[in-house]
Order: structure tokens, then C-alpha cells, then sequence
């Protein structure tokens, strides 16, 4: 799917901002040579600029006197700049760093065949591959490489980029490292310690080492990308919503972006020199106001629940165990205590797994239900003392089972023979130009990055060995499957995990699954119908999570500013073809879920154009169709678009008639930016649109092994997604109570973009932007090729 | 694994002991309600304190009626509770104030008897409620801001003079002396602490009669500092920066024990409630037990929660099965939330209280009450302190030649830590420290209840100095009115602060290394040696013009410090009003270190500013920087300028 910009949108831009810089002293002519970008994580743009507005009365100037100085007086704002799809780290990062779609959408992804975790956010187990010869790129950036998405630091040669630590980071450069301890054990610190004012931190160390750094090479005028990237704030608004702590945490950043322009301006190249603040995600801070988290990995252990052994990429309450401390850890289990039918099985077969990193939101990957189904009927088989009109029938409702699977999964199982075939070949080529790499380097090829650029090809080699093993596992299990042939008369004697794959979850769940999700065998046992069949309503314990999940409700919940619902509203796209608009027009279906009542479905069409209906009751009946009752718009919907007196609608425009009418992107986003969701409608479509369709794999990629690109990204995508209500968070790991992000809360979309240098005019844009705008906008203006041309916003 | 076998040995011991201390019955309890408010009960009042300081007092609005101060006669119907001199050179110029001394007002001195009993060893009780009086030398400050450095020279001399004459002695005197001098510090960690609370409560003003953000930082940075042996070495503007981040720090900690805390509850079914103690908001919680309902299954598991929680399971408790405690009846919602006061619900529950938090320990929320066992807490510090004086008293266990003991105690605190244990024994006092005065203080809770958190907290006096919170409270309108009679005129303080300013004009410009050789001299001789400037008429118009050029320096000093252009991140004509005056009063100042250090600070300023008039401001100060340097190096060899000081004995 391509999402494109009405044609006219780059012209209407131009207009805009032609209008907003008609006070620009200066003319946005020079060229810019050089990027220096200033990467703040967790930023929240209302904060920010509101707190450049304010005076302090100590000092006379703005409070952040830096940021004023550079951006509001020298430079341009974006004063509506939003992340696009979920306010979270990695993902946002990613389409900041890339100017594309996202094809990374969680903190971590788990791989539904192969159990593999994607841990974007963990810098150690990076640091110790990368000390180990065995990983070259963070693993955001291993994923972006596979699927052929240069970032923006790849439009700079290696030799001409200082890329500071962050989540798409290419290479460690060690000697900074090496610095931090150096410092970390220097008299002066050892001085402070003994004062008893105690030693500074250590990543406020590698801020200063990397401080010092970036102005050295500063000065080396070969160089033309440079970044910073600072977590400082975001780590602060998750831990307090105090106003003087987060105060003091912007002062501390104003006092770096002083640094860091003063040193720009005393570099050779400062006329040419764009400085940028960038922010990737907002921070839902409110002062006074706690954020509570809910407990997902508790109600995925209870019995409502499904009663889950759970997955999550950390320890939950991780700060009081010693296990809490392995900074390595990527995937923890936490059995459940009331498992229906999986008790011993913890480590072998968790059926539900957690990406909670979100705090605001959290993806859901269950075990496919029928597999749910056919592991549990295998442990009925296997039981000698079944009696056998019971055997009988659980050998006919598997063997249905197996067969309603049956063209899929021999599809699936087709293609993936292909796909590891061209795999192998492809590992094969790889091993003989490995062989043929050179193994010392001499200085100037490692200052081109060629040694990097071998490790790298190394490391890949080393993920496709992995992923041929772990593929041809699962293939070997659903082949398996396919080759069931069961006896009816003796009881079930081969291993079980041989047919079901452990620390898989199969296919994804629909969203007939998700209404009827089988947990485990029925209390009383299977119970057959007057046909001697199996009753499978009556066998199994079924759970409805859409409905449970916001059933859900706090007792303790001592805010009155907080719902006692945690649960806002629940996420997922529908199946094509089953969910064809009014008009008939091709689409993608996405559905939001807040109760029976209380649903949206937002339409989205290939040329990016968007509708939302208001809908109850939506369904999904066992031949796959999906059916709901249509109503009228109204408060309390999800999104609340209804009734946010934000809603900026053309003028004499019904909301009703706009809201579920077709729209372009960016009419939507003038629309709604400014309500309680902000772009929430845009990035529920960026957010769950089909993976695939943004993988472009690199260039020259064999049409089999692209296609195997696109299953691997297909294969992380959640079942569902759950939104938190405002000051609810999902976090387990340990505690936010400041506040949290990954919704479309406005305060967690509302991200910084200000740009200043390089004959960039002044002024405030009011117009409002998202993710896909900044990269290409950078490049176009260092005079690169942007990777979407339509979204570049000012060029030179 | 030696003091995991004392851990047992002294349980016994402490069982015993505990049993012994058990001084208060149980009662039948009846059902109450709670009352809260957070409202800010504490202000200051300003007194004159002769014509060129004043006295700020904290004060605490209290209690109508039900507590232990109900016999204080005070016309403000508050109580005094933390006092402050700002020095202000008789001027309403915020430049040249200083602050120079803090008391607790409710600090107890304790007495022979109390005295002698803290250095009995295992000896775990505190005596009686307290001294009744309030005499001369309980005016003594509790912090001198003027001599940080003191209390560190005084500290390292006594823990010397345990390690080398004391410790290699019997065991009787090293147990002896070990406990004085445990009981002692944890007698002065108690009331620093307890500063630390009042003081974290104080409203601030940068006009009106209150102490500014700054003043406050520094003197919260400067009590924190004083629990620690070297920090009085760190300097006046990182203490004010510290007191900023220790604030801050505070409340990132509380924030987290409250959403832990409530987290744990919602974990394990129970009903969590913040609580205002005193007008402190979010500082303490109560986990309730809804009686008559029962206990499902999660799916998870919910032993570490009650390891966390410090307390034993309840919903397998067979006594709140038969619960014939004091119960409270509380409106909840449809979800089963507590509803406030006065608020009607969908139903009302039995609900038996199981413990009070504080949320001021580090890493996780203390059990400060454990309404079902009265003597749970006082058993752990008890035996806590047990093991610490067999080890170190007894048997004489050193730091320096059986550190691999030190080093496996310390791993086994962390493993405990680690799962929930709240090991440290300090940042317990501290919060016991709070909350003890905090609920003396109390005036808004529940009576009945306050009451009954009162017996029980009594359990951690554990301390034979330690005197009871009320009669504390009593004792502080007494301290209160004697401190004022010592500010009037002629009153003792008002001759202090003179000696105090000769000491300030003494040690300006003099180098750190002669400002600790002095503090060593005062130390070494037991105070009495004091290095002050003469008795002078002009003495007053000389502080006021040294003050003057330490807050233009600091001010230069933090503009200079950021590396960038000064006129960005300060108004420029502010900036050169500061040089302008700071070139002015220079003219006064004959240190070479102090000229020295003014003029590197311009210089870099001048460097930094691209503002060309500041740039000329700085270059004209400079000029005539050099111009006096050159007549004061001229003046000194022809021998026309003196020190104006010299050293005098004190008495």
C-alpha cells in the first residue's frame, strides 16, 4: 500500500510557508554542507515551547534561553509536529531516521515461528556482540538493512558522519567508552565521592564525553553529519511529573543546545551548518497526576484471562530480583499459576506474549487458537484411559481442525521450503565472498568503514544460518501437522512437541479467534453432543478478550482524575475482503474496539484517503465473515473525535457527514491534530497497515527472498493492541509513575521539530507535520535525494 | 554466614527483649473514620534579631485537640518548629544575607541518666518521655552554616580516637564506648532528619519573610551532608545544588513507593490509601484488608509481594478471620475503590488496617506499623542492631583487618535488598524520624486512629537518648522563647553573630588550604582558638562589601562556567550592573586571591561575550583591576597597607 500526499499538498505547503516566513530576514539560499542534529528522546513539544515563552525573573531572559535564542529567534518551528503511528521509541525513531513508513513497530517484536526476540531498546547484548566480533548495527538497524531502508546517516560516506549512542546506532566507538571509565575513576570523581556528594552517573559521563567529541569533530570540516542523542528526558518524565525536575531536566538540555551551537558557530563550516532539535515522541506529564500502571502479564496469567504462561522481553518488578540485574536478559516467562493444561510446560509452550514496553500501549501476539485446540486434544489422546467414543471424537474435531488449516498452512509451508531454499543458496554465496574479504584492514580502509561494512555482511551471514535453522524447525512441525494420520482405537504415542512447535505461536489469531479464544479444556472435561461429537463450546474454556479486556477495572484507584477503566480501547486490522466499504472501494479495515456499544472503524484506501464509521457489535462468524451494526456518530466513541471541541472542521461542515466522509491524510491531520487523540486516526493506519507493503528489500533482492523479508516483518505483527486510558500505563518492569507514552494522546504525539543555520529562515509553522516529514526535509536541504520528495517541507 | 548465625542467635535474644519492651497493652478497638486534609499548615514568622539579622521560625499549625501538645500554651496555635538566622547586615538587600545558624527547636538534650544508659550495650529502650526543662545550653544550634567543616575535623577525630584507644581496649570498653557513640549519631541522624522534614514543608519567597529557594537548598543540603563524615568538605554552591537534587530526588522516590504500593495492593486485593500526616501529602500510605470477602486466584504468584510489603499474608490469617480489633467502615464504589468521606457508595466495607507506609524510603515503601503484631519492627531493628554490636563491640570485628566480613555482610544486605528487604538501617531511622513528629504533630486524623498508630510506632524507640515526640513538641515553645531572649539587643546571640562576622571577614580570600588548617587549629582546641578579625566600627561596611563581591563573582563565575555567550542565558545589562558593581567594590578588597580570581572571570567573560558593550565593560573593570593591583603591590612593599586582621583567642 503506498500512502501518498494529495498532489497539490507540496504546493499548498510552499503557499504556507511562504506565508509564514514573510518576516524572514533572511533568504533560505545558502547551501547547507553539514547536519547536526540534536536527538532528544521523550520531549513533549507543549512543554518545551511553553517554557521557552516563560521568563525567568533571575536572569531576564527565557527560562530556556538557549532554545529561544537558536530556534525561536535564529530558526524555525515546527509548532505541530506529531509522531506518526505509536508514540513510541523505536518505532519512532525509525521513521524519523529513515523518512519511511515503519516497518518497526513495537520497543520488541517476537518472531510468532521461530520465539526470536527483536530487542530494539537494549543497548548491552549490542555492546557485547559488537565486543565479540558478532554484531556490527543495533538491531533496529539490522532489521532496517534487511529490509532495504537506508537511514539518514547512510546518505553521508562513513568517513563524513559522527553518529553519537542511540537505538539505530551503526557501530560503538569504544575509545568514548574507554574515556567514561577513565573519568569515572578520575581523582576529581573520587573526590566527590569521598565529599559524600557522590560520583556522577555514568551515562552523564558519556553525555560529556560525547559532548566533547561531537565539538571536536566539529572542527574537521570533512565531516558533514553529526548527531547527539540525549534519553535524559524522557527517562525524567517517566520517573516524576514534577515541574522543578523536569524543569531542571530542559535547562540541562538548553544548556547542551548552547554548547553545541556555540561550537557551530566557531566551526569552519558554521554558515553552512543546519542545526536540529528533533524529539521522537511527547510525554503524557501531567503535574499532580500519577500515572498507574495495569497489570497485562497479570490478567494474561489469570484464569479470565487464559491463564497464559506469559512472555515479556524483561522481569517484571525487575528491581527486586537478582535475575533483574542481567542486563542481557531478552525474554522472560512468567509462568501462570492456574495454566489449564500447560502447568509443566512454562518454558516450552508460553502462549501469550507481551510487548509492554509501549507503557501506553501494549501489543499482543496469543498462540493461535486452534493450535490451542490441537495441543490440547493431543494431551486427551494421549491419555490411556480415554474412553473411546470420547477418543473418537477428539480424533475427528483435531483432524477437522488440522483440515480447516489445511490450504494454508500447506501454502505457507510451499513458500517457506522456497524462500529457505533461495536462503541457502544465498548463505552459500555469502560463505565464498566472505572467504575472499580481506582479514586485516589497513587505516584508511577503516576510516572508509570497510572493515565494518565486512563484519557486517558477517553478521548477516550468521542471522541467516540462525533463521535457516529455526525456520526449517517450524516448517518440519507444521509438515508434521500436515502428516497427521491418527488412530482412533489406541491412545497417542508419539511426542507431542514434535507436532507443535515449542516457543511458536503459529498463525495470527482472527478476530473470530480473539471472540472465542480456546484457553484450555472445559473443568468438567470433553463433553460430547447427542451426536457423538465433540461439544466444543461445552469442551473448552473460551474467552472473549475484547470483551474482558474492557471489563477490566481498577480498585485501587485513588485519583479521581483517573478512569477506573485502564483499558481504553482495543486495536486491529480486519482481513481483506471482509470488509468491504459502502462504496465498494478496495480497503483496508481497521478496528478499534472500546466496548459492544462503543466501536470505530477507520477505512483506508491506496491513495491514502481515510473515512471512519461509527459502528456496534462487530463480529466474526466461523466462515470468516465479519459483520457489525452500523450507527450514528456520538460521544464516547473511541478516538472521542465526536465531541473534541478541537475538531477543526471545514466551516458549515456537519461533524458527522466530515467524520465518516473520505478524506485525504492531510486533511485529516489539519482536522485533528489539535483534539485529545491528535493524529490518532492517520497513525492507527501507519500503525497496523499491512507490513509488507513497506518492505522495499534492498535493491538487486531475489522476488523469493524479498518475499521471505516481508513474512519475517508480517511474522512480528501483533494479533492486537491495547490502548491505555489517559494516565494508565502497561509497564511491569518496574515503575512510571511520571508519565508515560506510545498513545495518541496529543501530549504523547506532540514531538519538537525546530531547525536553525544554514540561511534557514525564522519563523513558527503552524501547520501541522508528522514523522515522514522530517528526514526528507533534512536531505532535500543538504541537497540529497529525499526518500519521499512529496513530504519535504522547506528545501533549499 | 557468620551473620546470617547471628541473625539467628540474636532473634532469640531480641525475642526476649522485645518481650520485656512490650509496654503497651492491646485494646479493643472501635470503628472510626479518617479525616484528611493536605492543605499547608507550616509558615514562617520573622523576628528582628537585634538590628542587622533576623530570626525566621518554621511553624506548624496544630491540632485543636487529641494530641500530646494539647498542654502547649502558645498564642500562635502553632508550633515552632525549625529556627533560622539570616544574617541580613541590617538591609532589605537579598545580595549580602547569609544564613548562618539552624535549630531544631524540638530538639531534647539528653540527659545524665539517658546518657548513661546508651552506653550500656543490648540496651534497647528509651527511658521516660524526656528532659521537662529547657536550659541555656539547649540553644546551642543544631547547624553552624558558617563552619561546615567543623563537625567533619570533630568526626574524624572521634572515629580515630575509637579505632586507635578505644576499640584495642576490653571488651567492656569497646562496647562501651561503641554504643555511646552508636547511640549518639543515631540520636543527631534523628534530629537532622527531622530538620530535614520540617524544612522540606516550609513555604519559600524570594520577598517576602520566608527563606528563598536558595537558602533553603543550601541549608537542606547542608543537614544531609552532616549525616555523612566528609560532607562538610563540599563547597557552598554544589551544597545548594545538592539540596536541589536531594529535593527532587525525594519526590521521584515517593512517587514510585506510592504506585508500587498501590500496585502491591491491587496485586493481592487489599485497599491502598495515601494518607496527609501533619499537611506532608504523599509521604505516607495505609494498606487496608476488606474483611468478610475473600481471596481468588490471580494466576500469579503473590509471595513476593508480601515479602515487599514486610507483612504476612492476611488472607491466610486466621486472627482477621475472627478479627476482634478496631475495624473502620468505609463507602466504596462499584469496583470495590474507597470512596472519601462523606461520600455514598454503592456499598460499605469492614475494612482492618494491616500496615502504615512510608514512602520516603529508598526503593521501596517501609512498613513503619504493622497493626497485627505490634512488635514485628521493633524485633527487626533490634536485631538489626544486636548483630551490629556483637560484631563490631563485642567480638571486634574491624573494618580494616576483617573486611572480607564487612564484604559478605554487604553482599547478603544487597541479596535482601534485592528481594524486597529494607536493609538500610539509617534510611529507616530517617523515616521513622518523620514520621514520629509527623504524627505528633497531626491534628486532622482520625483521633482514634492517630492514637493507635502512636502506641505502635513508640515500638521503634529503640534509642536510650531518644525522648518522646510530645514532650518534644512541649519543650520546643520553651526553646522558642529562650532563643528569642537570647536575639534581643544584648543578648548572647547577638555577640555570637559579631564573632561570627569577624570569623567570615578573617576567612575571606583566604585559601582552601588555609581555611582547613584553621578549622583543624578550632577543632584541636576544642573551640577555643577562633581566627577573627579586630573589633571594628568599620566591620560591618567591610562584610557588607565582601558579601557583595562573592554574589557578583558567583554570579559571573556561573555565567562563565557554561561555556557560552554570557548575554544569552542573562540579561546583558544585568550582567554589567554586576561588573560595574563588582569593579566598585573591588577598590575594598586586598586579597591577591581574590583579585586573582576576578580577574580570570572577566577575562573569560569578556571572551565569551560577542555583546560589544559588555565586552568594553569587562576591559575597563580589568584596567582598573590592574590599576589597584599595581598600587596595592606598591603600597605593600613600601609597607603602608597592614592586615587588618589577626588571629584572637575566643573564649
Amino acid at each position: 500500500m503506498k500512502r501518498r500526499l494529495s498532489p497539490i499538498l507540496p504546493v499548498i505547503c510552499s503557499l504556507l510557508i511562504a506565508t509564514s516566513f514573510g518576516f524572514a530576514q533572511e533568504n533560505p539560499t545558502k547551501h547547507v554542507r553539514r547536519l547536526v542534529i540534536l536527538k532528544v528522546d521523550g520531549l513533549n513539544a507543549d512543554l518545551l515551547h511553553r517554557t521557552m515563552r516563560e521568563t525567568d525573573a533571575a536572569t531576564g531572559k527565557s527560562r530556556l534561553p538557549w532554545l529561544s535564542h537558536i530556534f525561536a529567534e535564529h530558526g524555525t518551528i515546527f509548532e505541530n509536529f506529531y509522531t506518526r503511528g505509536i508514540s513510541l521509541s523505536a518505532p519512532s525513531w525509525s521513521m524519523l531516521d529513515t523518512g519511511r513508513h515503519a516497518i518497526i513497530r513495537g520497543n520488541v517484536e517476537y518472531d510468532r515461528y521461530t520465539g526470536h526476540v527483536y530487542d530494539y531498546l537494549n543497548f548491552f547484548p549490542f555492546y557485547l556482540g559488537y565486543a565479540r566480533s558478532r554484531q556490527v548495527d543495533m538491531p533496529g538497524v539490522e532489521v532496517l538493512d534487511r529490509a532495504g531502508i537506508p537511514l539518514l546517516i547512510d546518505a553521508f560516506p562513513y568517513s563524513q558522519r559522527f553518529q553519537s549512542f542511540q537505538l539505530f546506532q551503526r557501530g560503538v566507538r569504544w575509545p568514548t567508552l574507554e574515556h567514561v571509565l577513565e573519568h569515572r575513576f578520575s581523582s576529581k570523581v573520587l573526590f566527590s565521592i569521598i565529599e559524600s556528594a557522590g560520583a556522577p552517573p555514568l551515562d552523564e559521563l558519556l553525555s560529556e564525553e560525547t559532548e566533547k567529541e561531537i565539538k571536536q569533530a566539529m572542527r574537521k570540516p570533512e565531516i558533514f553529519y553529526l548527531d547527539f542523542y540525549t534519553g535524559d528526558i524522557d527517562h525524567e518524565g517517566h520517573a516524576t511529573n514534577q515541574p522543578a525536575a523536569l524543569l531542571d531536566s530542559l535547562r540541562r538540555l538548553d544548556g547542551l543546545a548552547g554548547r553545541i551551537w556555540t561550537a557551530i558557530q566557531a566551526s569552519p563550516l558554521s554558515n553552512e551548518t543546519l542545526f536540529v532539535t528533533v524529539s521522537d515522541h511527547g510525554m503524557n506529564n501531567v503535574p499532580g497526576v500519577f500515572s498507574q500502571a495495569f497489570s497485562l502479564p497479570d490478567f494474561f496469567n489469570s484464569p479470565q484471562g487464559g491463564a497464559h504462561h506469559v512472555v515479556t522481553n524483561r522481569h517484571q518488578l525487575s528491581d527486586y530480583k537478582i535475575m533483574g540485574l542481567n542486563p542481557l536478559v531478552q525474554r522472560v516467562t512468567t509462568p501462570s499459576t492456574a495454566s489449564f493444561y500447560l502447568a509443566s510446560d512454562a518454558a516450552h509452550y508460553p502462549t501469550a506474549w507481551l510487548d509492554l514496553d509501549g507503557n501506553e500501549r501494549a501489543s499482543v501476539q496469543l498462540r493461535n487458537s486452534d493450535l490451542n485446540k490441537i495441543h490440547i486434544l493431543l494431551l486427551q489422546l494421549v491419555r490411556p484411559e480415554l474412553p473411546q467414543n470420547v477418543r473418537t471424537a477428539v480424533v475427528a474435531c483435531l483432524t477437522e481442525t488440522v483440515d480447516r488449516h489445511r490450504a494454508a498452512w500447506t501454502g505457507t509451508a510451499g513458500q517457506l521450503e522456497e524462500e529457505m531454499r533461495a536462503l541457502q543458496q544465498a548463505i552459500q554465496a555469502r560463505k565464498k565472498m566472505i572467504q575472499t574479504q580481506p582479514k586485516t584492514w589497513r587505516t584508511g580502509q577503516r576510516e572508509e568503514g570497510a572493515d565494518k561494512a565486512a563484519r557486517r555482511n558477517a553478521d548477516e551471514l550468521e542471522n541467516w544460518q540462525r533463521e535457516y535453522s529455526e525456520y526449517n524447525s517450524y516448517l518440519s512441525h507444521l509438515k508434521a501437522l500436515l502428516a497427521l494420520h491418527l488412530d482412533a482405537q489406541h491412545p497417542f504415542r508419539a511426542k507431542i512437541s514434535e507436532l507443535i512447535p515449542e516457543l511458536a505461536l503459529g498463525d495470527n489469531n482472527t478476530v473470530g479467534d480473539l471472540q472465542n479464544y480456546v484457553a484450555g479444556p472445559a473443568a468438567g472435561g470433553l463433553v460430547l453432543d447427542s451426536g457423538g461429537r465433540l461439544d466444543q463450546q461445552r469442551s473448552f474454556i473460551h474467552v472473549n478478550y475484547f470483551a474482558q479486556l474492557s471489563e477490566q477495572r481498577a480498585r485501587n484507584n485513588p485519583q479521581p482524575a483517573l478512569s477506573s477503566r485502564p483499558i481504553d480501547f482495543i486495536a486491529m486490522r480486519l482481513p481483506k475482503g471482509a470488509n468491504a466499504d459502502d462504496s465498494g472501494a478496495p480497503a483496508h479495515a481497521y478496528w478499534l474496539y472500546g466496548d459492544e456499544e462503543n466501536q470505530l472503524l477507520i477505512l483506508s484506501d491506496d491513495s491514502s484517503h481515510i473515512a471512519v464509521k461509527p459502528i456496534q457489535h462487530l463480529t466474526q462468524d466461523e466462515h470468516g465473515r465479519i459483520n457489525w451494526a452500523p450507527q450514528q456518530w456520538r460521544a464516547g466513541l473511541p478516538l472521542h473525535l465526536f465531541e473534541d471541541e478541537n475538531l477543526h472542521l471545514p466551516a458549515a461542515t456537519e461533524r458527522a457527514a466530515w467524520l465518516s466522509a473520505w478524506h485525504a491524510e492531510s486533511e485529516w491531520l489539519q482536522a485533528v491534530h489539535m483534539c485529545g487523540y491528535s493524529n490518532g486516526v492517520i497513525s492507527i493506519v501507519e500503525y497496523l497497515s499491512p507490513v509488507r507493503d513497506d518492505v522495499p528489500g534492498p535493491p538487486g533482492l531475489d522476488l523469493i527472498l524479498l518475499r521471505y523479508e516481508r513474512r519475517r516483518r508480517e511474522l512480528v505483527q501483533a494479533d492486537f493492541h491495547v490502548f491505555a486510558a489517559d494516565h494508565w500505563n502497561f509497564n511491569a518492569r518496574n515503575f512510571n509513575p511520571g508519565g508515560n507514552h506510545g498513545a495518541f494522546f496529543r501530549i504523547s504525539t506532540h514531538s519538537v521539530w525546530m531547525v536553525a543555520g544554514g540561511g534557514v529562515p525564522t519563523g513558527v509553522i503552524d501547520e501541522p507535520y508528522d514523522s515522514l516529514n522530517f528526514a526528507s526535509t533534512l536531505l532535500a536541504l543538504t541537497g540529497r535525494t529525499p526518500p519521499m520528495p512529496e513530504r519535504v517541507v522547506i528545501s533549499q | 554466614m557468620l551473620r546470617v548465625i547471628l541473625t539467628v542467635v540474636v532473634a532469640a535474644i531480641s525475642t526476649v527483649s522485645v518481650c520485656l519492651g512490650a509496654d503497651i497493652p492491646p485494646q479493643r478497638l472501635h470503628a472510626a473514620t479518617m479525616s484528611e486534609n493536605s492543605q499547608s499548615l507550616y509558615y514562617w514568622k520573622t523576628t528582628p534579631a537585634g538590628p542587622t539579622a533576623e530570626l525566621l521560625t518554621l511553624f506548624c499549625q496544630s491540632h485543636p485537640s487529641g494530641n500530646d501538645l494539647d498542654n502547649v500554651n502558645n498564642s500562635d496555635n502553632g508550633v515552632p518548629l525549625v529556627a533560622v538566622l539570616r544574617d541580613t547586615l541590617g538591609d532589605d538587600d537579598p545580595k549580602n544575607d547569609r544564613v548562618t545558624y539552624v535549630w531544631l527547636l524540638t530538639y531534647e538534650r539528653p540527659t545524665l541518666p539517658q546518657r548513661m544508659l546508651s552506653a550500656v550495650p543490648f540496651f534497647y529502650w528509651r527511658v521516660g518521655q524526656g528532659s521537662k526543662s529547657v536550659d541555656s545550653h539547649d540553644t546551642a544550634p543544631l547547624l553552624d552554616l558558617t563552619a561546615p567543616v567543623h563537625p567533619v575535623v570533630s568526626g574524624i577525630g572521634r572515629d580515630l580516637l575509637q579505632w586507635t584507644t578505644l576499640d584495642p581496649m576490653i571488651t567492656p570498653i569497646r562496647a562501651t564506648s561503641r554504643a555511646y557513640r552508636t547511640n549518639e549519631l543515631d540520636q543527631e541522624r534523628l534530629h537532622l532528619e527531622e530538620a530535614i522534614g520540617y524544612l522540606r514543608e516550609a513555604p519559600i519567597s524570594d520577598d517576602g519573610p520566608a527563606l528563598t529557594e536558595n537558602q533553603l537548598n543550601t541549608i537542606l543540603a547542608r543537614l544531609e551532608l552532616r549525616k555523612k563524615l566528609m560532607g562538610g568538605l563540599v563547597n557552598e554552591r554544589r551544597a545548594a545544588r545538592l539540596g536541589e537534587e536531594a529535593d527532587l530526588e525525594q519526590e521521584r522516590i515517593r512517587s514510585r513507593n506510592w504506585e508500587l504500593l498501590r500496585q502491591c495492593a491491587e496485586k493481592t486485593d487489599l485497599l491502598f490509601e495515601p494518607i496527609d500526616v501533619a499537611g506532608a501529602s504523599g509521604q505516607y500510605a495505609v494498606v487496608w484488608f476488606p474483611l468478610k470477602t475473600s481471596f481468588e486466584s490471580h494466576g500469579t504468584s503473590i509471595t513476593p509481594i508480601w515479602k515487599l510489603l514486610n507483612i504476612r499474608n492476611p488472607w491466610t490469617d486466621d486472627r482477621l478471620k475472627e478479627w476482634s480489633g478496631r475495624t473502620y467502615k468505609r463507602e466504596v464504589d462499584e469496583n470495590g475503590s474507597l470512596l472519601p468521606l462523606g461520600t455514598p457508595g454503592a456499598r460499605q466495607l469492614e475494612l482492618v488496617p494491616l500496615g502504615v507506609y512510608s514512602l520516603n524510603y529508598p526503593k521501596q515503601p517501609l512498613l513503619l506499623v504493622d497493626f497485627r503484631d505490634k512488635l514485628h519492627v521493633r524485633e527487626h531493628e533490634m536485631t538489626q542492631r544486636t548483630i551490629n554490636e556483637i560484631t563490631s563491640g563485642v567480638i571486634g570485628i574491624s573494618h580494616f583487618t576483617n573486611w572480607y566480613y564487612y564484604v559478605a555482610a554487604d553482599l547478603y544486605d544487597f541479596v535482601r535488598a534485592r528481594h524486597g528487604g529494607a536493609v538500610d538501617q539509617a534510611g529507616r531511622l530517617d523515616c521513622y524520624s518523620q514520621f514520629r513528629v509527623a504524627l505528633a504533630l497531626d491534628s486532622r486524623l482520625d483521633p482514634q486512629f492517630r492514637t493507635e498508630m502512636q502506641s505502635r510506632v513508640e515500638s521503634w524507640a529503640v534509642n536510650p537518648l531518644e525522648a518522646a515526640p510530645g514532650r518534644e513538641m512541649q519543650n520546643a515553645v520553651l526553646r522558642y522563647a529562650r532563643l528569642q531572649t537570647e536575639i534581643e539587643n544584648d543578648g548572647s546571640l547577638i555577640a555570637r553573630i559579631d564573632k561570627d562576622r569577624r570569623a567570615e571577614l578573617a576567612a575571606f580570600g583566604e585559601t582552601k588550604k588555609a581555611h582547613f588548617a584553621q578549622a583543624v587549629l578550632h577543632d584541636g582546641s576544642f573551640g577555643l582558638y577562633t581566627h577573627r578579625a579586630k573589633k571594628d566600627p568599620a566591620n560591618l561596611a567591610t562584610l557588607d562589601c565582601y558579601r557583595r563581591v562573592q554574589y557578583h563573582l558567583q554570579v559571573i563565575d556561573s555565567l562563565v562556567s557554561a561555556g557560552t555567550q554570557p548575554e544569552v542565558a542573562y540579561d546583558s545589562s544585568r550582567i554589567q550592573t554586576s561588573i560595574l558593581e563588582l569593579s566598585g567594590l573591588m577598590s575594598n578588597v586586598h586579597s591577591p586571591e581574590v583579585r586573582a580570581h576576578v580577574q580570570a572571570s572577566l577575562l573569560r567573560l569578556r571572551d565569551l561575550s560577542q555583546d560589544t558593550a559588555l565586552q568594553s565593560g569587562c576591559s575597563l573593570a580589568i584596567a582598573e583591576l590592574n590599576r589597584k593591583n599595581n598600587a596595592v603591590r606598591a603600597a605593600t612593599a613600601s609597607g603602608v597597607v597592614a592586615s587588618v586582621l589577626t588571629a584572637e583567642t575566643a573564649k
